[in-house]
């Protein structure tokens, strides 16, 4: 018996579900955004900037300016750590770009094609494994180096306006830095919170 | 403003080498070695070069020599045995031959050490560890740029159960002087210290002297003498050395490596298959073991060796195990033998009529001849 009315119970709350369906899109919180300017910042994933491998995290924000043609800048910050039988080096990553974008509104959505060039700065830091338990100290233990090189990355950004003047965005595309006199090939995403009065 | 945007410029441009995990791996650490002597004279016979002079870091081992080496002989025959078989009691073994590195023309020679000791060599818990090595120069006569230890050669066993009991061949290379080679004798050796140092260790103590600093060092003793070992250990105390002896230096101190007859420094290359100064006793074989060139003598076992017991029938001896490890002699007897002269290691070879291969009082002997020993058995 109490199985039965159990099912009737369950059957009664799937109909109320179904009933409801998705929230009319009338209901949904209103969008304010009516601005060319458009701030945003959230969370890096990317390859590391010299390294073939391991991942990069780290915050990134940026400005920009426009509608259908926008221009802007951004800027990240995002580490890395590998390590061998002798080191573990750290990686930070600082990305400083100027970007141009192209894009397009499709409802509360735009969808963006953005062109990111400008320099790429990786701190390095080296530490001797085993070192400061063998007794080493300054350069023998840790070194740094800093190095700047030229980048780029082309990414597809979708924007989604949740409401009010506050958007989700997120990006993602392939990147491109010379180093040494090579090219090295990475990727960059960047999932991030947005504001456009 | 335009000095800001100048270093702005400037860290814009920089163009720092970035090495990542690539790049030339620093040592944690170089020893420094002289060798002096001259090696002509002292060569084995018919070894007429020197193939490749090297010096090895070898890490020491904490290891305990067996009752039977210790003990007051009970027969002249025992201790000829002694003499023949036993291994320097305070000598240096050695647990872990690290780098390698050749002697130039001249005598010096640098050792680059690009890994710590490991764990096991670490005598002491986390927090206050040591570990100590000496520095080995030889002969790499088999080209594989690391000293290959030695083992002492023991007679075969009877019986064919448990872990293979044939010999390893001496290694090929060539001892010709080591900076430890026993705490009798001055030393210079490479300590490695972790943490706070425990001074009350009785890890190749240096009783008297100042702790080894924290991470490599080279330190030095002048060795005590057996006696004081013996009156010490006796008091529960460590020997002491002479202070003025002693030396705590850092590890880029040369350290002075003498050469010195292979007879006499050979045993700082003899590994050992124990360390905790356990014997390992062996089934008769039915046939006489090949005794030329070697000391034999018929021993009672002492109650160290038989965990208190008096004899096979299990009786206790006055005090049994409770009798503070006196080290009292059982009825047990064994034939125990000396390695050859011409071997590379001391070493003893313990025939017993019932045991195992660990005990000789086990509970399920591994071999039993005590109704029928076999015909050339001739203790009683």
């Amino acid at each position: 018996m109490r199985a039965v009315a159990a099912v009737v119970i369950a059957l009664a709350l799937v109909r109320t579900a179904r009933a409801e369906g998705p929230q009319p899109f009338d209901q949904l919180p209103a969008v304010s955004s009516r601005g060319p300017l458009s701030v945003d910042g959230g969370l890096v994933l990317a390859l590391p900037a010299t390294w073939q491998t391991g991942l990069s995290t780290g915050v990134g924000a940026g400005v920009a300016y426009g509608r259908t043609f926008a221009l802007g800048v951004r800027a990240s910050w995002s580490t890395s750590t590998e390590s061998s039988l002798a080191w573990t080096v750290s990686h930070d990553d600082y990305r400083l770009r100027v970007t141009g974008a192209v894009q397009r509104a499709a409802g509360r959505g735009v969808f963006a094609l953005r062109l990111g060039l400008g320099p790429t700065m990786v701190y390095e830091d080296r530490v001797r494994n085993q070192g400061a338990r063998a007794g080493l100290t300054g350069s023998a233990l840790e070194t740094t180096a800093l190095a700047a090189m030229p980048a780029g990355e082309l990414e597809a950004v979708v924007t989604v306006h949740v409401g009010g003047p506050w958007l989700m965005l997120m990006s993602g595309g392939p990147s491109l830095l010379v180093s040494d006199g090579a090219w090295h090939s990475g990727w960059g995403t960047l999932l991030s919170v947005g504001w456009q009065p | 403003m335009r000095r800001a945007l100048a270093l702005a410029a400037l860290a814009l441009a920089a163009c720092g080498k970035l090495q990542g995990t690539g790049g030339i791996v620093p040592p944690l650490v170089t020893f420094n070695v002289s060798f002096t002597g001259d090696l002509t004279p002292l060569r084995p016979v018919g070894i007429t070069e020197t193939k490749s002079l090297q010096v090895g870091l070898v890490w020491g081992a904490q290891w305990l020599t067996e009752p039977f080496c210790v003990l007051p002989a009970e027969s002249t025959a025992a201790a000829a045995v002694i003499a023949a078989g036993c291994r320097d009691s305070y000598g240096f073994v050695p647990a872990r031959v690290d780098v390698s590195a050749p002697v130039a023309a001249d005598g010096t020679a640098s050792l680059p050490l690009f890994q710590l000791p490991t764990a096991d060599v670490l005598i002491g818990d986390v927090t206050a560890r040591v570990a100590y090595a000496s520095l080995v120069v030889y002969d790499d006569r088999d080209g594989n740029n690391i000293l290959s230890l030695s083992r002492p050669q023991r007679l075969p066993s009877g019986g064919d159960d448990g872990p293979s009991t044939s010999n390893t061949p001496d290694s090929a290379d060539i001892i010709y002087g080591a900076s430890f080679l026993t705490m009798t004798a001055p030393d210079q050796r490479v300590a490695y210290r972790e943490g706070a140092f425990n001074t009350t260790g009785a890890f190749y103590p240096r009783a008297g002297c100042g702790a080894p600093p924290p991470g490599f060092s080279i330190v030095a003793a002048g060795g005590f003498t057996p006696m004081s070992a013996l009156t010490a250990t006796l008091a529960g105390t460590l020997p002491q050395e002479v202070p003025a002896t002693c030396a705590e230096e850092p590890s880029a101190t040369i350290v002075d490596v003498t050469a010195q007859a292979p007879s006499v420094v050979d045993e700082v290359g003899c590994d050992e298959r124990t360390d905790d100064g356990s014997s390992r006793y062996r089934e008769p074989p039915v046939d006489a073991p090949d005794l030329t060139d070697r000391v034999s003598a018929c021993a009672h076992l002492s109650t160290f060796e038989t965990g208190g017991l008096a004899g096979f029938d299990g009786g206790a001896v006055d005090g049994g195990a409770a009798d503070g490890g006196a080290g009292l002699e059982t009825s047990i007897v064994q034939f125990v033998v000396s390695g050859r002269s011409t071997d590379r290691c001391k070493g003893l070879t313990h025939y017993t009529l019932r045991g195992c291969r660990e005990s000789v009082t086990c509970a399920l002997p591994d071999w039993d001849f005590t109704a029928k020993p076999p015909s050339w058995w001739t203790c009683h």
